[in-house]
């Protein structure tokens, strides 16, 4: 009975201890929340993002379905073929058409694959739009939390988004400050790079990769 | 404004366990980096010249780093994983959460320290008030009470700090069994080690709650780094993979202290048709690393 109003006293104190220290404690949430935002960008990443968040979470989906659903959300929520061109890096330039059509099929796997595992270690059931940046008109990232499910606390996930009016694509999902696309396209140049340039090693690596049974453990 | 360089990071921990607590690749708790809704990012008109292509860590002792990062792995998945998976399998989920909010709350003075050499009194306050709260009502840190008073917890390092204040990460060094670092945070944790209130005040490694502080840090490192770990497994290489996340991780966390904005890569269309500028030749850019 005495503790709910001790509490809000505390609550409602605090603030003023600390701002009296040199600020309010949500000083951060609030530069992040001064810069533009991009209504249109965050209700793309809301739609699209929580189908793929709910996919996974998705216990009545067999595993069959579950892929073939995955794989569905993915075309809805990415720009797949600028991802695949962008993760060769430099090597994007000088691919030739037969192997960029090889690595095109056999990179779509392999990130299934490894996306579908490593979302899963997040797994939560909801996803919430917490705000947007616009880096420049058409570049946006959308910031979001994902929680519930399995997750005692709620995850930021931040999301690239690209395009213009009605027509949104994610290009990147960054976690703990980390950007999946570019660490995947520091991965495979890296690889190229030892392979003295031969992106053949790479495909021949991608392929032989999606045929290992699950690599999750 | 300076390209930057992808910088690394680690999930450092104050006083000796600093050195120890180690692989942090991607071990940042999910707290670490979240309740700053990823701030690093801002408006791109500071923007330099767009590249479609993240620029490489600088990694000048790669010829050393990689070996001594293939033994660490194996040393891994011998002694520590194991070690990590049985901690993980013996102790449930809110007695790990408690060790965790624990050795949480014994790095909050180093935190103290650097948001000040930062020049962020506000966060100092922040972290102040939670080793107070959460060192009486939180039973020794053991309940993180005072997150739900509207005190997040984050964390601040010394290497952070030197970042601040404009210094490069240097050279990326992979130290053996400790995992990625670079120059200016390597330096970083040693300071912190050394500058730790905590440690200061009731003795290092060789005391007996050193040791505990020592050994729960670092075990509950490892089970935080662990998805990390099996996202390695995943990558076709894992060297560049691990260098690529840690650096990218040490960016925004001097970036939260900066408040700089995040320089990204761009992402151009793909060729839609066979183009004429795909010469099928050996590149010349291929450099071994």
């Amino acid at each position: 009975m005495h503790s709910q109003p001790r509490r809000r006293a505390l609550q409602l104190l605090l603030p003023i201890l600390l701002g009296a220290l040199g600020g309010a404690p949500s000083a951060l949430a609030q530069e992040a929340g001064a810069r533009a935002r991009e209504p249109q960008a965050e209700q793309f990443v809301q739609a699209a993002a929580q189908r793929v968040v709910s996919v996974l979470a998705d216990r009545g989906l067999s595993l069959a379905q579950k892929e073939a659903t995955f794989h569905q959300a993915i075309n809805e929520l990415a720009d797949v073929p600028k991802i695949t061109n962008f993760v060769l890096g430099k090597y994007a330039r000088t691919i030739t058409p037969a192997q960029r059509q090889q690595f095109a099929t056999a990179f779509r796997t392999y990130a299934e694959g490894v996306y579908q595992k490593r979302i899963n270690d997040y797994r939560g059931e909801k996803l919430t739009v917490t705000g947007s940046v616009v880096r420049k008109p058409g570049d946006v990232v959308v910031n979001t939390t994902i929680s519930g499910g399995q997750l005692d606390q709620p995850v930021a996930v931040a999301w690239r988004v690209l395009g213009a009016q009605g027509s949104w694509k994610v290009v990147d999902v960054q976690f703990k400050g980390v950007w999946l696309a570019i660490t995947q396209q520091q991965d495979f140049v890296s690889t190229i790079d030892n392979a003295k340039g031969d992106i053949g090693v790479l495909i021949a690596q991608l392929q032989r990769d999606a045929q290992r049974p699950s690599a999750s453990r | 404004m300076t390209t930057k360089r992808y910088e690394g990071c680690s999930r450092r921990r104050f006083g000796l366990p600093a050195l120890a607590a180690p692989w942090m690749i991607l071990a940042a708790p999910a707290t670490a980096l979240a309740q700053t809704d990823s701030p690093t990012v801002a408006p791109a008109n500071a923007e330099p010249q767009s590249s479609s292509v993240a620029e490489t860590p600088y990694d000048p002792w790669h010829a050393a780093n990689r070996p001594v990062f293939a033994v660490s792995m194996e040393v891994d998945k011998g002694v520590i994983a194991p070690v990590a998976h049985g901690y993980r399998r013996i102790l449930p989920a809110p007695v790990r959460k408690s060790v965790r909010s624990a050795i949480d709350n014994l790095g909050e003075p180093g935190t103290v320290l650097n948001d000040l050499a930062q020049g962020h009194p506000s966060r100092a306050g922040v972290a102040t008030a939670r080793f107070a709260i959460n060192s009486t009502v939180g039973l020794l840190g053991l309940f993180d009470v005072a997150s739900r008073m509207n005190l997040p917890y984050h964390e601040s390092d010394f290497g952070q700090t030197l970042g601040r204040w404009g210094a490069q990460p240097g050279p990326y060094i992979y130290v053996p069994i400790v995992g990625p670092s670079n120059l200016r945070d390597g330096l970083g944790r040693i300071v912190d080690a050394f500058t730790d209130p905590v440690s200061l005040l009731t003795g290092g490694v060789t005391t007996t709650l050193g040791a505990i502080r020592f050994t729960a840090t670092t075990v509950d490192a490892r089970v935080g780094a662990d998805s990390a770990f099996r996202a390695l497994k995943d990558a076709t290489d894992p060297y560049a993979t691990a260098r690529s996340a840690y650096t990218q991780r040490r960016t925004a966390v001097v970036q939260l202290a900066t408040g700089e904005a995040e320089v990204l890569p761009d992402f151009e269309p793909a060729p839609t048709a066979p183009s004429a500028n795909t010469a099928p030749s050996p590149n010349p850019t291929a450099v071994p690393n």
